[in-house]
């Protein structure tokens, strides 16, 4: 049996508490007895009747907390103290019942849920600290802010490498995490499948491809769109492939990227070929997300469907060059890549003469407005202008759905659709979506198909049929 | 943990800071989230605050700091005379409240305090000959910061003048104050008249030397168990000292009535004195306040508040990691309530030591704990506690020992946090006492007041700076 | 299935929320609409009974059950105070319909947890500090059986258990389906394939048993355990003894959930674990 008496000197509370931390502290399993009180007279004779040694408390007063326990062992001591720090801790809304001020940081937004990420869309330039912050409490970051200094990005991401901790971003636009999507997500099924993707609209389509195949996924970790830059050496991507990797959950691995440094390039593609799980690398401006689709499907022994299409029957159009309106930046450059071969010159600027494919992602065209997968004003404003020049036959534009995005984008652009088509311009859309998300995909693809537009689930296929629009008039 | 599992195991718990678009699309999902009501930071701190986050020096410096500041265990020892306790201390020096000051720029109540005390030294043969003297340079000022000591209002301690003793049982700390006179007409309120010459008299006559023996016989009292206590009955520390100095009352009422070496009416008079005077007690709170501080200063990146001071003139802030330097602003006007016909513009802007309290955690950051007095500095009971809610957003502790029953005992808000005043823009709440701006007017009013934002902006910037210099030295 | 009887139509004003569902009930929302009754309600959650099958409606601060669907509300908010007892729901179609709430499921979790492979050696030192408590119920038999990998012996064992103890989910019940959940997740991270296939063999009388023995809810719970799904902390305990997380953290997650589900749970977890290094040759030698 131990018997222990301890004094803290100057530690004050109400004789109330203290009586219900006894009683908390009789309850320890191995506690026989204990007295928890401020050193009054009252409570030291309790304690020489109890039969605890009073030599330990000469000199004691009624302003000194006394802690006494006879316990079976050291073990059941250590939990009699754990137990009292618990009693004398406060647990029930410590916000006296009225409603507290908001948290103004990430930092205390976090002390009241217990995140364990942060999601950041704070201005580029006040996005370090709070990023820096949410690390050094132990949270991963996705930091969907972009203009956020290179310099900032190497110190984020070598502390968070340092800490087991992932910074997703800057200039990430997309995430999920068991199918929690952050940022610009679809709806996933649960499934083998888990994507690093320094792409947001590129882990989108190939989450829209996969669904449309029947293939669930279950991460898709965003690592912004510089992380495969020679600066940053993709350190968020080596450290969440080798995370993934590790992952007894995930069957299979796909890399996106927009088109990479190439020493960085080699370098992910040497980690990728040490993973015990198979992976496959989607690199923008070597390859498609059909065809890495493609090599998920045959890794995981199912076949390349024709992936979902409403089109119109025998589309006929005016001549002319093909205006691509696009509001996710690796669509844009996947667009290019597929349709470069039969199209020749493609420009990227609105500035561009003949075949253009622009990214109204860019911050040229969001400056002062949202993005325009949420605001289309700029995109519907170009579709109209491309049914006035006379230049343009085909108009090609993507459609992104799910989380984050326009609750309803088909419902703004039909009309837009149908005055264009009626002047004689043949429109392909390429719809990015999952029959999960939100907007109703398949739903959305009736009204844009009903307005004139032929709409295609795969980004490469919506490319290649506008390319062919304009190359088969124009050669016919 | 290189594996993620932290990130990947788990349904993610997410806080957002930015566009509201994203936490919602997280509720559309199912899931709560946590956001941070945030804003940029103060214009011009942008760089320090990059500085300040680049590493865990800020972070490791503050927990030191504070650890320290919580740590001190301040007992009243004695109660001696100024000159002897002061090492340096002529005849000629007056100490006084807040950052450095010269009699030019010296307020209405400072110069009454520093007149009264120059008659109550024999110094100046009547008031107009007291200020011709010390506009002629023939005393010298210094503030009682740089002396290890603090004092209420005008803060004017001259050589004669009985002075506490606090002493820290932990550490090898001590601190000093003044003893309180009263209310009204009083020195520390800038009067100068008979009645607060001779109340002087009396004290370093009666009250100094009968404490002393008081204390000697009875021995040291521990401060910091009578203010837990009387934050639990209703004091704030600050503005409310009526519990705390009845409980000082009861520790030396055996030893006023049989134990001190004095005569029996002397006794008397000493017990009626301090019952007759509320604030008794806070000037021995400002000298338990200001051992913590000083425990606290001098740790290198430490972005720890550890004085908040103000002389009517100027408001003075020093940082732990910024070592001796003064941060300073005009001082504000106090939004306050106003005795019989004084109004504000009878008042004096800010003054005095007494925000050493708000420093430690107490006064208007624990205004929760004293509902007795919202009316008084300009609120509800409601009103009360949100003010204190709202301290935790920019302090780094809950204090272990002084808590607040209306929040559940939680601890009150300590430890500013002068990086994140500038980055929440959330100032601290000070109560506090208005001197009238005519010298020898005396108390007019009390009220509240925030301490200005331009000391934590320029403290931030200083210590960023003490870090690029010494990342600069580490380089060379 | 086809709906008859009561169909459920929401008033229009009736509260929509987003709910995350279990793979494991996946099944009844992708088919149409199916009337259901409501045998339970708390702050918490509310049982509901379709088709045989209990599913559990709850808000994010109660357990994640392998047959729940969790909404993001707290207990608090009492988002279940329309719910009444008896009263009729609809399921199907991604919804749960009460007459004045409805449940849109828009994404799910898998209760079953996916292990990584481990040895024997890796999870003897895993469950090394952890108490194994043994609930008031009997028990020592089922260790003895799940060691021997005999299917008589398990169900003679389980027949004591089942139905044995207070709770909603009767002590016994949560003891037996920890031991069945971890003879089933951990004999596959152990290359077990004995573990598994005895399983497979008493599942159906088990099963059987169950229905008879024990409440409709925890018969479902006992059904899930033996396909190893699981509660959401019991499925982190699980990844810990696998060394994914901190063993002693999530055991004591675990012991606090419910009054005595959650240490019921974990002592079962553990017996399984036991069981199964018993029953590996490589140990038996050391």
């Amino acid at each position: 049996m131990i018997s222990r008496v301890e004094i803290h000197q100057g530690r004050y509370h109400d004789s109330v508490r203290l009586m219900q931390a006894s009683k908390a502290l009789q309850g320890v399993a191995g506690v026989t007895n204990a007295l928890v009180a401020m050193a009054t007279e009252l409570n030291l004779s309790l304690l020489a009747d109890m039969g605890f040694d009073m030599d330990t408390v000469v000199g004691v007063g009624p302003n000194d907390l006394l802690l006494a326990i006879h316990a079976e062992s050291e073990e059941a001591v250590a939990a009699a103290h754990r137990a009292l720090e618990e009693a004398l801790t406060p647990k029930t809304d410590p916000s006296g019942g009225l409603d507290a001020p908001d948290p103004k940081t990430i930092g205390t937004a976090a002390k009241i849920n217990g995140a364990n990420v942060a999601l950041l869309s704070v201005p580029g330039e006040h996005a370090f600290v709070e990023a820096m912050e949410a690390l050094q409490d132990g949270m991963h970051v996705m930091i969907f802010s972009d203009n956020v200094p290179i310099s900032q990005e190497i110190t984020l991401k070598q502390y968070g490498r340092d800490h087991g901790l992932l910074v997703m971003g800057p200039d990430c636009g997309t995430t999920i995490v068991n199918g929690l999507g952050l940022g610009f997500a679809n709806a996933v099924q649960p499934g083998p499948v888990s994507m690093v993707g320094a792409s947001g609209t590129g882990i989108q389509e190939m989450c829209a491809l996969l669904d449309d195949a029947g293939v669930g996924v279950r991460h898709a970790l965003g690592t912004g769109s510089h992380d495969l830059s020679e600066d940053v050496g993709a350190s968020s991507t080596l450290q969440a492939l080798e995370a993934l990797d590790a992952d007894p959950e995930t069957g299979l691995i796909v890399v996106i990227s927009k088109p990479p440094a190439a020493p960085v390039a080699d370098t992910v593609r040497r980690v990728a070929a040490e993973c015990a799980t198979p992976v496959v690398i989607t690199f923008m401006g070597e390859t498609t997300l059909e065809e890495g689709a493609g090599e998920v499907l045959d890794a995981l022994g199912l076949p390349r469907p024709v992936y979902g299409s409403w089109k119109v029957p025998d589309q006929d159009h005016r001549p002319g060059s093909v205006r691509g309106l696009f509001s996710g930046g690796t669509l844009r450059s996947e667009a290019r890549h597929v349709a470069a071969p039969l199209l020749g010159e493609i420009g990227t600027s609105e500035e561009d003469d003949g075949h253009t494919f622009i990214d109204y992602g860019d911050d040229e065209y969001t400056q002062g407005r949202a993005h325009p997968m949420i605001d289309q004003t700029v995109r519907v404003e170009r579709l109209a202008a491309a049914g006035q020049d006379e230049s343009v036959g085909v108009v090609l534009m993507d459609v992104v759905l799910g989380y984050g995005s326009n609750a309803d984008p088909a419902a703004e652009l039909a009309p837009i659709i149908e005055m264009v088509v009626n002047r004689g311009v043949a429109v392909v859309v390429s719809l990015c979506g999952t029959t999960g998300d939100p907007q109703g995909r398949d739903a959305q693809a009736g009204v844009l198909n009903d307005a004139g537009a032929s709409v295609y689930l795969s980004n490469a296929a919506a490319a290649l049929e506008a390319a062919r629009l304009a190359t088969t008039r124009t050669s016919s | 943990m290189s594996d993620l599992s932290h990130l990947l195991d788990t349904d993610p718990v997410i806080v957002t800071a930015g566009t509201d678009m994203l936490a919602a699309s997280i509720e559309q999902q199912g899931s709560a989230v946590e956001r941070a009501d945030w804003r940029p930071p103060q214009e011009g701190t942008e760089a320090a605050l990059a500085v300040l986050f680049s590493d865990d020096q800020m972070r490791e410096a503050n927990e030191v700091a504070i650890g320290r500041m919580l740590a001190v265990r301040p007992q009243l020892v004695d109660v001696k005379v100024a000159r002897d306790v002061f090492s340096g201390m002529a005849d000629r020096t007056f100490l006084h409240a807040g950052p450095p000051l010269e009699w030019d720029r010296a307020s209405g109540p400072m110069r009454g305090a520093i007149i009264g005390a120059m008659l109550y030294e024999g110094l100046a043969d009547d008031p107009d000959d007291a200020a011709a003297r010390a506009a002629r340079g023939e005393i010298e000022l210094s503030p009682c910061h740089h002396h290890g000591a603090v004092g209420p209002m005008a803060g004017v301690t001259s050589p004669s003048m009985p002075v506490a003793v606090v002493e820290d049982a932990a550490g090898g700390g001590v601190a000093y104050s003044t003893l309180n006179e009263g209310l009204g007409k009083v020195l520390r309120y800038g009067a100068y008249g008979d009645e607060a010459i001779n109340r002087l008299h009396w004290m370093d006559e009666v009250l100094g030397p009968v404490l002393s023996a008081v204390l000697k016989s009875r021995g040291p009292i521990d401060l910091q168990s009578l203010v837990a206590q009387a934050l639990q009955m209703g004091d704030d520390g600050h503005n409310r000292n009526r519990a705390v100095t009845s409980l000082f009352l009861r520790e030396i009422g055996g030893a006023l009535v049989d134990g001190a070496d004095a005569p029996v009416d002397q006794r008397a008079d000493v017990f009626k004195f301090i019952d007759g005077n509320d604030h008794f007690m806070l000037n021995l709170v400002m000298a338990a306040g200001k051992l913590g501080s000083d425990a606290a200063s001098g740790v290198p990146g430490s972005s720890l508040v550890t004085v908040m001071a103000r002389n009517g003139t100027d408001f003075g802030v020093r940082l732990s990691g910024t070592g001796d330097r003064w941060f300073i602003a005009p001082a504000p006007p106090v939004d306050g309530l106003y005795l019989g016909a004084f109004t504000e513009d009878d008042a004096s802007p800010d003054i005095g030591d007494s925000t050493i309290t708000e420093t430690v955690g107490l006064g208007g950051l624990a205004m929760a704990a004293a509902p007795a007095i919202v009316g008084f500095v300009g609120g509800t009971a409601a009103g009360a506690v949100r003010r204190t809610l709202a301290m935790y957003e920019i302090t780094m502790a809950e204090h272990p020992v002084y808590q607040i029953p209306m929040l559940e005992f939680r601890g009150t808000p300590t430890g500013i946090d002068a990086v994140r005043v500038v980055r929440t823009g959330v100032l601290p709440q000070i109560n506090t006492g208005v001197a009238g701006k005519v010298p020898g007017t005396g108390m007019v009013g009390a009220g509240l007041v925030e301490a200005p934002i331009e000391c934590f902006v320029e403290g931030t910037n200083a210590l960023a700076s003490t870090l690029v210099r010494d990342i600069g030295q580490v380089s060379l | 299935m086809t709906a008859r009887a009561v169909q459920i139509r929401p008033s229009p004003a009736s509260p929509r929320v987003p709910g995350v569902a279990s793979t494991a009930i996946r099944g009844m929302f992708s088919d149409l609409h199916a009337p259901a009754t409501v045998i339970g309600t708390a702050s918490q959650a509310v049982w509901v009974l379709a088709n045989d099958e209990v599913v559990v409606a709850s808000t994010s601060d109660a357990t994640r059950l392998p047959n729940g669907v969790e909404i993001a509300a707290e207990a608090t908010a009492d988002a279940f105070r329309s719910v009444r007892h008896g009263s009729p729901v609809t399921v199907g179609l991604g919804q749960l319909m009460f007459e004045e709430l409805t449940i849109d499921v828009v994404r799910w979790w898998d209760p079953r947890p996916a292990l990584r492979r481990i040895s024997a050696e890796e999870l003897e030192s895993a469950i090394a500090g952890l108490p194994s408590t043994v609930p008031d119920v009997e028990s020592g038999s089922l260790l003895a059986a799940l060691s021997a990998g005999s299917p008589p012996e398990i169900l003679s064992a389980a027949e004591s258990l089942i139905g044995g103890g207070p709770g909603l989910t009767p002590e016994g019940d949560d003891y037996l389906a920890g031991a069945l959940a971890a003879t089933r997740t951990l004999g596959e991270a152990l290359g077990n394939a004995n573990a598994g296939a005895v399983l497979d063999t008493v599942a159906d009388p088990l099963m059987r048993l169950a229905s008879i023995r024990t409440t409709t809810f925890s018969a479902a719970l006992i059904g899930h355990a033996i396909d190893g799904r699981v509660a959401a902390p019991a499925g982190d305990m699980l990844r810990a003894l696998t060394g994914r997380g901190d063993v002693a953290l999530r055991h004591r997650d675990l012991i606090r959930v419910g009054h005595t589900s959650g240490s019921a749970l974990a002592s079962g977890l553990i017996l399984g674990a036991i069981s199964l290094l018993r029953s590996q040759p490589a140990l038996q030698r050391r």
